[in-house]
């Protein structure tokens, strides 16, 4: 293509960290040099993908291992060998160990990283073979969705390939932006076709978001945290006016007789009407009352429901009313619908990652089963909440936490930025006597490091990828570059830690040995990928059907042969797992409770806003927040309606205070006509930039959010109050 | 045969893949420049708001005005497929000729790198990429498949004529080689 092309190299590989997306891609090298990127013909990438190169060629990539030496947090280290940084490591651990026993390391590890073996599983199984660590629960995106989908459904796997969009005649789009958060490679383009092939599009959303402008009909705009509400008053139409489809409830679910009592207001005395939804909602009782009608009789129809509104204080509410709105129109298990359970798709595990093994965790040993349970009790009382971070390390063994944490072990995590509370966040940290910190840039975590390991890029090394929601594909990510000097994997960590801390076994394959290990025993993998080398070189293998494939059909055609996994073997708007729980926070029924922290709450009166943060098209979590191509795309900004901005004196582009009694961020106002008054927004992932007085000029939410989780483990950070002033 | 530009607005997300997939792949610098433009509108009132997007790459007009603005003589259009081009390294340099490619052209498809005497370049629809029977970047790099390139005629029998849209004013002294579907 150029004329020096005959010098380049194309390799294929692909992923940008914790993505909603996982896209393939080709990079030209010429010369040692990534020069360009390529996006794969058909699983095409975002800008994410396009700004890579500039991340990975920053000249912020740390690259030598960090001592500190000022104050945790002022940002002060001193250069050492790795000899030197991975003796301290392996000495730390093993005086933490010993002083205090194994349940005094925390590791703090999530998928910040890329690919499955150079990444926190390593460190993971390290800890493992160390005589135990303890662990995090509770997905920090879509906790309340996972309980809800295995209480309704009794399955994650609810959702057809994506393929099948172009089926539905109605996307009701709820809180979920595809076009930024990609959500499944190519998503955007499988619902503008469904668009073109005559799909009726609604978005209900605090935000008129890029997804909303291109693709909505008409836009909702509802207050956060009483999506609940709506979906029960067009419940309450569809019921009252005989609309849901009754023969596919009563042959298909259970619970519909309590679930109609409370809906039409027979068990609490308060009729769930449109009117009164709309007082809570902040929409109009006809508006709502129209949408129920149009979804009740347009079929097939699709309610594809974002994470976000199941980011509240009673999240898992919200993902349980979606999915028995599904069911109350039959739109489960059907060509062209969208179930409102968790959508991954049925039959096609490579859509979840796969990673080196890392065995069991000794600190666990005799612990009943916590992945599929929704006992949140039993799961606390071995691993860490991931919101509730700060105080189990502020409070230990008195506050109920699993032990006293001494040393903290963060992987793949970014955890000050990325969990609620900074601020207690901070006093948390700085209680640690260790933290110990693998990380590719200095990060407002890596601050508060007392070492960090530098770790190379993942263009630097051999991997296996899998899309984590929708496929489906493998990609067989392909070294391209040499890593910079002095930086390591974090497999190549783990390795080298384990023979300082006497683990004689620890692994006994390469990277690329763990690959082909991988791809040679995954149930699904070793059925698909046959011929490893040729994987290798087309660096990308999809699965292909011939028609898309469509969850829970059997379950659907013959529910008395083909029973759902849930105790009464069919959809459970009654859910019995729920109700053995016995906590009247998380009703067997999904049920509407206005926000403790909301626009009807007595903090309103001070914090009068509520916050939402959403994720930009331009990071993927606080991954890119460095990168001055994607920051200069979409300036970090409050959204702020025109409405409230009037009311304050505020211009668009200038500076704000946004604040609460966790903390202050001044950042510029995007004043805008796209968000419903009442309600400011802002991105996600933005790296917390204190001033000498703590308030944060990097414009990172969670200064504000509140580091509690739902009753069914989500993060609350969407039950948020605020007041914006000039700053 | 005259090469086209084709873009359908109905289906722009404003997501700039294209944009940056366009800096990417023509320039190796921190501070390469976009061939393109991508420009979002607002308008209306909450609730009843709209927002649509324009992408704009040089549209090698039938009669370039950058090109007989140009003191150089460096800026052609090529005789068989029409596409304009530069001669990056006999450009004289915004500083000595301050540049008057841009301000002819209506859609701003001249570019310059920041700093003193910065050469212009230009999209040539990846001529490159052309001549290996690829599409340009920006086509292939669109997620929703909004933008194609390709011989004028063909475009216009595929996707009809349109010629102007929101945010995009039609300039019948240059007669860019563009058609459109419009939102």
């Amino acid at each position: 293509m150029n004329p020096e092309d005959s010098k380049v190299e194309v390799v294929r590989t692909g992923g940008c960290h914790d993505c909603g997306g996982r896209c393939p891609y080709k990079l030209h090298v010429r010369e040692g040099r990534v020069v360009r990127m390529e996006p794969d013909g058909e699983l095409r990438a975002c800008v994410r993908g396009y700004a890579m190169r500039q991340r990975i060629y920053s000249s912020d990539w740390l690259t030598r291992p960090l001592k500190r030496i000022g104050r945790r947090g002022e940002g002060k280290f001193a250069e050492i060998t790795w000899d030197e940084a991975l003796d301290t490591a392996a000495h730390e651990l093993k005086r933490v160990k010993e002083s205090w026993g194994n349940g005094a390391i925390l590791h703090v590890a999530l998928g910040g990283g890329v690919g499955g073996i150079h990444c926190f599983a390593a460190t993971q199984r390290l800890f493992n073979q160390f005589g135990g660590a303890v662990r995090m629960w509770g997905g920090p995106s879509a906790e309340a969705y996972v309980f809800a989908s295995r209480a309704t459904y009794g399955t994650l796997e609810t959702g057809n390939a994506r393929e099948d969009l172009e089926n539905a005649r109605m996307v009701i789009l709820w809180g979920s932006n595809p076009v930024e958060t990609i959500f499944g490679t190519n998503t955007s383009y499988q619902l503008i076709k469904a668009r073109e092939a005559g799909a009726r599009f609604i978005c209900v959303d605090p935000r008129l978001t890029d997804s909303g402008a291109v693709f909505a009909d008409q836009w909702v705009p509802i207050r956060p945290g009483t999506d609940v509400a709506m979906m029960l008053a067009m419940a309450f139409v569809m019921i009252r006016d005989d609309l849901h489809d009754a023969r596919f409830v009563e042959r298909c679910a259970v619970g519909f007789d309590q679930f109609e009592s409370y809906v039409m207001g027979v068990e609490d005395g308060v009729p769930k009407t449109p009117e009164w939804a709309a007082a809570r909602t902040g929409v109009a009782a006809p508006v709502i009352e129209k949408l129920a009608r149009e979804y009740a009789v347009t079929k097939p129809a699709a309610l594809i429901t974002g994470f976000a509104p199941g980011r509240t204080e009673r999240g898992e509410q919200f993902h349980r009313a979606a999915a028995i709105l599904a069911t109350l129109t039959g739109n489960v298990g059907r060509s062209g619908t969208a179930t409102g359970g968790f959508d991954r798709v049925a039959g096609m595990p490579m859509h979840q990652p796969a990673y080196l093994p890392w065995g069991k965790n000794p600190l666990e040993a005799g612990a009943s089963r916590m992945e599929g349970s929704l006992d949140i009790g039993r799961r606390n009382r071995h691993r860490v909440h991931w919101a509730k971070l700060w105080d189990c390390i502020l409070e230990g063994v008195s506050g109920g936490y699993p032990s006293d944490i001494k040393l903290a072990y963060v992987v793949g995590a970014n955890p000050l930025n990325q969990v609620q509370n900074v601020n207690k966040g901070i006093e948390a940290l700085r209680k640690l006597e260790s933290i110990i910190v693998h990380e590719q840039f200095m990060t407002p975590t890596a601050k508060f490091a007392d070492l960090v390991l530098p770790v190379n890029s993942h263009w630097a090394r051999d991997d296996i990828l899998r899309p984590w929601y929708v496929g489906s594909y493998y990609i067989c990510a392909n070294k391209a570059i040499e890593s910079l000097p002095e930086t390591k994997s974090d497999f190549d960590i783990a390795v080298e830690l384990a023979s300082r801390l006497g683990i004689q076994d620890f692994s006994d394959k390469d990277a690329e040995g763990w690959r082909r290990h991988i791809v040679e025993t995954e149930p699904d993998m070793r059925d698909h990928v046959r011929d490893y080398g040729e994987f290798r070189k087309e660096g990308l293998h999809r699965v292909r059907t011939e028609q898309p494939t469509i969850s829970l059909k059997q379950q659907v055609d013959d529910p008395e042969k083909n029973p759902f996994r849930t105790p009464s073997g069919k959809i459970e708007i009654y859910a019995l797992r729920i109700a053995e729980l016995d906590d009247p926070k998380v009703p067997a029924i999904p049920k509407y409770a206005d926000p403790e922290e909301g626009p009807s709450s007595a903090l309103a009166r001070n914090y009068p806003l509520q916050l939402i943060t959403y994720h930009s098209r331009t990071r993927a979590h606080s991954v890119f927040g460095n990168v001055s191509w994607l920051k200069d795309l979409e300036p970090q900004a409050l959204w702020l309606s025109a409405e409230d901005a009037r009311a304050r004196g505020i211009a668009d582009g200038k500076s704000v205070s946004v604040f609460n009694d966790r903390g202050r961020i001044i950042v510029p106002a995007k004043v805008t006509e796209r968000i419903l008054p009442g309600v400011v927004a802002l991105g996600e992932g933005a790296w917390y930039t204190p001033d000498e007085d703590g308030v944060d000029k990097g414009g990172c939410p969670n200064v504000l959010t509140n580091d509690q989780y739902s009753p069914g483990g989500a993060f609350v950070s969407n039950s948020c109050l605020v007041q914006v002033e000039k700053a | 045969m005259q090469m086209g530009f084709f873009f359908d607005q109905t289906r722009c997300s404003g997501c700039e893949a294209c944009r940056l997939a366009c800096r990417q792949w023509h320039g190796e610098a921190e501070d390469a420049v976009d061939l393109l433009t991508v420009t979002e509108w607002e308008s209306g009132r909450f609730p009843d708001v709209s927002v649509k997007w324009t992408v704009v790459p040089c549209l090698h007009c039938a009669e370039p005005l950058c090109a007989a603005a140009c003191p150089a003589g460096v800026i052609a259009k090529s005789p068989g497929d029409g596409i304009v081009t530069v001669d990056t390294e006999m450009c004289l340099g915004n500083g000595v000729c301050g540049a008057p490619c841009r301000d002819a052209c209506p859609y701003g498809a001249p570019r310059f790198r920041n700093g003193p005497d910065a050469k212009m370049q230009k999209c040539e629809l990846c001529l490159q990429r052309l001549s290996a029977g690829k599409k340009p970047i920006c086509v292939d790099a669109c997620p929703m498949r909004a933008l194609d390139a390709g011989p004028l005629p063909e475009l216009e029998a595929k996707r009809g004529t349109v010629r102007a849209v929101e945010g995009f004013r039609y300039a019948p002294e240059a007669r860019p080689s563009v058609v459109f579907k419009a939102k």
